[in-house]
């Protein structure tokens, strides 16, 4: 289960509110239940039903690497503008990667807990490490990786966080359910949030860097004041869902939200957002989303039928 | 006849039965002896996993009446490594009701308890079902108390069908189960009208 929020790998699909256009088709190495689209959608993730994961460039449909299912590739992450993937490994390794290339470039022991999650400040100079169970670590990766910081908690470990696009505040959310302020020039807590009673799985800030949207398994998209903690609004709840994922889209006034079924029954599904009203439309797709992201501002998604996945762009 | 332990050293070593080949007195001997007995392991972590849910009801009864599946009694104590009783530890448990589903919306199946000083703690419940996205029935635990590491596990049970009736060779079966430790005898009592599985799981938590 946590593997599959944190993995984050179905950023939606719209329907009522825009149109979508298929874009390509790609052969898929494997089964595969859930994959992960890089923001540059040229290269694809691949979780395999085997536990192995594999690197596929989009374009050539070729396979550029291959994390076998004894390397325990858990958990990967792509930075914002698509050019490193890191990959975290049940042993607490991080492997960061060139992603044009998959070549890897950096590999080091963060922890000797299982990384579950993982997120790239917007300049791709500093990675967020959450080793389960344990507390977050902030990384610097432009050189050799060096531990800057660690988020601790109450008990527990790192769900989800976010980075202000300015990259001077860093919100996290941890297991103990209270979301954390810091300072990313010196580290220290600023405010604090704990009027959540259940986890928090998705963080991201608004591209203004005034709102930070949240959510979690209370089932909605709660709006809080970036510069306060506060909690300013929330969004209609999708009542037996958690929310997985939100991504704001290009356009800055429509965000993108992925829930999965708290029973584990239903498939996933997404919503897409009018941040300003919160008017929604449930985005309908005819086969099961495996994945999605934003590329170039607009909203791409995937889906597989057996081993060939098509990927679309909704407008 | 029960011995004391430093009576029990006395006469082995009157009737040669043992050799000390060390210089500490037999009184110190049997204290060391009943201290290294008493020494606990932690309980093995098994993550948090979703569905934490902050300010559960102090109760010692989850179940309530007409509730399906098996009834479950869940009893154990609170210890730290050394053995001793941490009167002032709180644990929280949650786990799903017999149909496999968590109550994210309230709070039934959750539940504070504050074993006190006794550090002996006992709650009512059903045998929990079959979450679709695990392996195992499972409880899930958080026990805290002031000095003392905070302590995330899960209970399992040896009767899951998973186990195939084999847990110490199956238990890897569930990839989450860190060890075969947390999974616990089920003791099946009552008469064939109310029959009740009874589980013990002391809980031992590591100092800061």
């Amino acid at each position: 289960m946590r593997q599959m929020v944190t993995a984050a790998f179905l950023v939606l699909c719209a329907s009522a509110m825009g149109t979508s256009k298929p874009i390509t088709k790609v052969q898929l190495p494997c089964e595969s239940r859930y994959q992960d689209l890089s923001p540059t959608g040229t290269q694809l993730v691949v979780h395999c039903k085997d536990s192995s994961v594999r690197v596929v460039n989009v374009p050539e449909g070729t396979e550029q690497h291959v994390f076998s299912a004894d390397q325990h590739a858990n958990s990967v992450v792509y930075s914002q503008d698509g050019s490193w993937l890191a990959v975290g490994f049940d042993d607490g390794t991080v492997e960061l990667f060139s992603s044009p290339g998959a070549t890897s470039s950096k590999r080091w022991k963060a922890s000797s807990r299982r990384i579950d999650m993982m997120y790239f400040f917007p300049d791709a100079k500093s990675l967020v490490v959450g080793p389960v169970d344990s507390p977050g670590q902030v990384w610097e990766i432009a050189n050799t990786p060096t531990l800057r910081a660690t988020l601790p908690f109450e008990f527990g470990g790192l769900i989800a966080c976010a980075v202000s696009p300015d990259r001077k505040l860093l919100v996290a959310a941890g297991d103990d359910t209270v979301l954390r302020w810091y300072d990313t020039a010196t580290w220290k807590k600023r405010r604090e949030n704990s009027d959540f009673l259940l986890e928090t799985f998705a963080l991201t800030f608004t591209p203004d860097g005034k709102h930070v949207l949240a959510g979690g398994a209370d089932a909605r998209i709660t709006v809080l004041d970036a510069a306060t903690a506060k909690q300013l609004r929330q969004f209609p709840p999708e009542t037996g869902s958690s929310v997985a994922a939100i991504n704001v889209l290009g356009d800055k006034q429509h965000a993108a939200s992925v829930y999965f079924d708290d029973a584990g029954e239903k498939p996933p599904h997404a919503m897409l957002w009018d941040i300003a009203s919160v008017k929604s439309a449930a985005l309908q797709s005819d086969a099961p989303l495996t994945c999605g992201a934003v590329v170039g501002g607009k909203l791409w998604v995937c889906s597989a039928d057996g081993k060939t996945l098509t990927m679309s762009q909704y407008e | 006849m029960h011995f004391t332990r430093r009576e029990l050293l006395e006469r082995c070593a009157a009737f040669g039965a043992i050799t000390l080949a060390t210089s500490l007195p037999l009184s110190a001997l049997a204290t060391d002896w009943d201290e290294a007995e008493k020494k606990k392991q932690p309980t093995p972590f098994c993550e948090l996993g979703p569905f934490y849910k902050r300010e559960a009801p102090h109760t010692s009864v989850m179940r309530a009446a007409g509730d399906s599946g098996m009834p479950l009694t869940i009893a154990g104590g609170v210890y730290n490594t050394r053995g001793e009783i941490i009167p002032n530890a709180k644990v929280e448990i949650w786990q799903t009701d017999n149909d496999g589903h968590y109550d994210v919306e309230g709070y039934r199946y959750r539940a504070v308890l504050e074993p006190g000083a006794k550090g002996s703690y006992a709650i009512e419940s059903v045998m929990p079902g079959h979450y679709p996205g695990r392996v195992c029935q499972h409880v899930h635990y958080l026990i805290t108390a002031p000095g003392h590491k905070p302590l995330i596990t899960q209970l399992y049970f040896a009767t899951d069908p998973v186990f195939d009736g084999n847990p110490e060779k199956n238990f890897t079966r569930d990839p989450l189960i860190t060890s075969r430790e947390l999974v616990r005898p089920v003791v099946i009592k009552g008469d064939p009208k109310q029959i009740i599985a009874a589980v013990n799981f002391d809980l031992v938590m590591e100092t800061l």
